[in-house]
């Protein structure tokens, strides 16, 4: 059997578009709605996706509380309990949850997903942060964030307590941030141990993840970006005694989809319409880590920008498109509000499908992580239209080869 | 509401030497939950086990009690759901989320059971080798609880708008910083979260000692105590009432649950001993500690809660949807 992609949904809110709750369809409710989740869950899991992902911070997600509430993303579910309540409603499907190590201790931290990971039979994973927002450090007694490299470091020695942890070490821990004493009070995870995801992109992060990560989420435009991240990871892992398939690489795309290529246009067009200027250049200014974007002219270039402690990686991604397309800030604001940085595809299940047959077959990546601009109907969508495609091209799995999260990426089992 | 008539029942299910059974754990432990609702008990209170606190392997339940807690809420529709998490594991505003979120899973049943008392040991796995001293730990947990049920009032009930023609999601003036600035956290809000179908989440203190009443009297709902003297036991429950009521408080808006671990002797003797200490008017119900074996549970809902119901001790069902209707505390129902 040839190679097959590996397919994460990722549930977000109403949806993955700043404006998904204000379209006719989604599911305005979902912050407050488990039943909500469980049938998105449902849907995934009949489509054969790999894994569920959900993504968190420990804040808002606006400094400013009127723009704050133009969006649906100042309240929702905390993943963890989500995924438990998932993992009670799912048999198959894997589920992985983001965390931050800035603002847990990796005893907690490893017992928790180890929790989840047998309540769902072996199916969870832990996506690491560091967590790049100065809202959530308020949150936690910080009154600033850390430096970049700081924060890298204690995320270092909290992936290897963890990983220490899971795989039942022993002894204890006495390092720079943290003390652990003893071994975990639980029994070992049916799957050896729950599956590590990382998805940060800059050169401290892509070490972190070549030594400790089995799946890497990343954002890439261009197939040029998502192979040139692809190949310098993979080339990283040698150096930490790894095998290149070890870790599956699995850019998120955001797909809009439907029989037509026109019905596609029109779907997005009709999302782009229900953005406020004011709420995408807060959201462009968010991924830039700079507060004050809204001060200069929205339909003049993006000004020079100081370097960011935030999110490294995603402002260069954001600095180079714009440079590239000569695209203003309400044109930049309106573009990364729609995929927040992420690949769009907007077309027929055909059209897409051809999209991501050419990254996976390019080597470009080992799987797509799939961000519904809005739930459920993007979700149904792409598991209708494009996973049959795929399934048709031999390039997606028609049932579960196994039960665990790591049966359906192909990981090995840690020792 | 006859709140003074009925007993409230809660039970604690203990980690004990798994039934001979083919079922995955989880699957086995939401059976004995849905019999516990099916005799309509107030709730389940689960524990989480004391790291390093001598257990031994094969009698841990392989869960963390929150995680449980939001796969049980799925499997069941009525029955109150607490659980068990330390002051020192997690950090306040994470506490506060998971709770917010478990709550909003289970339709407003779920409630935190918080421990006064510092767990030997367990600082050394949570980078904090030296631990706490008892009134540090106690101002601490004060502080910390005082957190958290801010963070849960930070959105008004009212404050969701979900209008999508005018693009308003929320009400901003409907939601509330904290602006916590303590001796231990500081903690700026609010929470992401949204309001608790039952108001917040039911706090339910345990491990208290004398010197942690008022703290109970200002911020439980329920509290949980060991069993003493039938005399000692009147003189306690009028005392906290009075505490309670000192606080500004209605002085029945925190249940005292006295904890009872079943005797030798059959169901009815175990139901006298209950309708004994309750018609004695030291204490508002009871959590009864029980092995997580369905034997156990079996005879006290099929033999005990029947017995309890036949001598109107005990209501014939659920009276409302939320932990707090169950428990007749306020914020239950009435959003």
């Amino acid at each position: 059997m040839t190679a097959q992609m590996k397919l994460g949904a990722f549930l977000w809110a109403t949806g993955h578009h700043i404006a998904a709750w204000r379209h006719p369809k989604a599911h305005v409710t979902a912050g407050i709605d488990i039943d909500h989740y469980i049938q998105l869950a449902r849907t995934a899991e009949a489509a054969k996706f790999d894994m569920i992902f959900c993504e968190d911070a420990a804040g808002l997600r606006e400094a400013n509380i009127d723009i704050a509430s133009q969006t649906s993303r100042s309240i929702g579910f905390e993943p963890i309990s989500l995924l438990s309540a998932l993992a009670a409603q799912t048999s198959r499907i894997g589920l992985v949850s983001t965390a931050s190590t800035s603002y847990n201790e990796p005893y907690g931290l490893a017992r928790t997903f180890l929790s989840l990971d047998h309540l769902s039979g072996g199916r969870a994973g832990w996506n690491l942060v560091t967590s790049a927002s100065p809202i959530e450090a308020a949150n936690f007694g910080a009154t600033g964030l850390k430096p970049h490299a700081d924060r890298y470091e204690r995320a270092r020695e909290f992936a290897e307590v963890v990983t220490g942890l899971w795989r039942g070490k022993a002894s204890g821990h006495d390092g720079q941030s943290f003390s652990v004493r003893d071994p975990l009070d639980l029994p070992r995870s049916p799957q050896g141990a729950p599956v590590m995801v990382q998805a940060g992109a800059s050169d401290v992060g892509r070490d972190l993840a070549a030594r400790t990560a089995d799946v890497v989420f990343t954002a890439a435009q261009t197939f040029e970006e998502a192979k040139a991240f692809y190949d310098d990871l993979k080339g990283r892992m040698a150096a930490y005694g790894r095998e290149p398939d070890d870790i599956k690489i699995m850019p998120g795309v955001s797909p809009v989809v439907a029989e037509t290529a026109a019905e596609a246009r029109e779907k997005h067009e009709e999302l782009q319409a229900l953005i406020p200027d004011d709420v995408g250049v807060a959201l462009l200014s968010s991924y830039l880590s700079i507060s004050d974007l809204g001060r200069y002219p929205i339909d003049g270039p993006l000004p020079e920008l100081p370097e960011s402690e935030g999110m490294k990686s995603r402002q260069a991604l954001v600095v180079e498109q714009s440079r590239r397309d000569g695209l203003s800030i309400r044109q930049l604001a309106r573009h990364f509000a729609g995929a927040r940085g992420h690949w769009r595809i907007v077309g027929t299940a055909a059209q897409v499908a051809d999209e991501l047959q050419a990254r996976f077959e390019g080597g470009a990546a080992d799987g797509f992580n799939v961000m519904p601009s809005y739930f459920p109907g993007e979700l149904d969508a792409f598991a209708t239209l494009v996973v049959p495609e795929l399934q048709r091209r031999g390039l997606f799995r028609w049932d579960y080869e196994g039960r665990t999260l790591r049966d359906h990426l192909g990981l090995k089992r840690p020792d | 509401m006859d709140n003074g008539a009925t007993m409230h029942l809660a039970v604690s299910l203990f980690a004990e030497t798994a039934d001979p059974s083919p079922e995955p754990e989880f699957s086995r432990l939401a059976g004995l939950v849905q019999k516990a609702e099916a005799a309509g008990l107030d709730m389940v209170v689960l524990a989480d086990s004391a790291p390093a606190s001598g257990g031994e392997a094969d009698k841990q339940m392989p869960f963390e009690a929150t995680t449980l807690l939001a796969a049980l809420a799925t499997v069941t529709s009525k029955i109150g759901l607490v659980a068990a998490a330390s002051t020192i594991a997690h950090q306040p505003y994470n506490l506060a989320r998971r709770f917010a979120s478990l709550d909003i899973i289970s339709h407003g049943r779920s409630g935190w059971n918080a421990t006064m008392a510092q767990a030997p040991r367990e600082a050394t796995n949570f980078s904090r080798p030296e631990g706490f001293s008892d009134t540090d730990f106690r101002r601490r947990t004060e502080e910390y609880i005082g957190i958290v049920q801010g963070l849960w009032r930070g959105w008004d009930a009212d404050a969701l708008l979900f209008d999508k023609s005018a693009g308003r999601f929320h009400i901003p003036e409907k939601m509330h910083l904290l602006d916590h600035k303590g001796e231990f956290f500081s903690v700026r809000g609010p929470l992401n979260v949204a309001r608790s179908p039952q108001d917040t989440p039911v706090l339910v203190l345990s491990g208290l000692s004398e010197a942690d009443l008022d703290i109970s009297a200002r911020t439980a709902d329920v509290i949980l105590l060991e069993s003493g003297s039938v005399e000692g036991a009147k003189a306690r429950y009028d005392d906290l009432r009075r505490r309670v009521a000192a606080c500004g408080r209605d002085p029945v808006a925190v249940k005292l649950l006295v904890n009872v671990s079943p005797t030798d002797g059959g169901p009815t003797v175990a139901a006298d001993r209950l309708a004994e200490q309750f018609q004695s008017k030291s204490c508002d119900g009871f959590n009864i500690q029980l092995p997580a074996q369905r034997s156990a549970l079996d005879e006290f809902a099929d033999l005990v809660v029947p017995d309890l119901r036949r001598r109107g001790l005990f209501r014939e069902n659920y009276r409302g949807t939320t932990l707090r209707s169950h428990l007749g505390l306020s914020g239950g129902g009435e959003q």
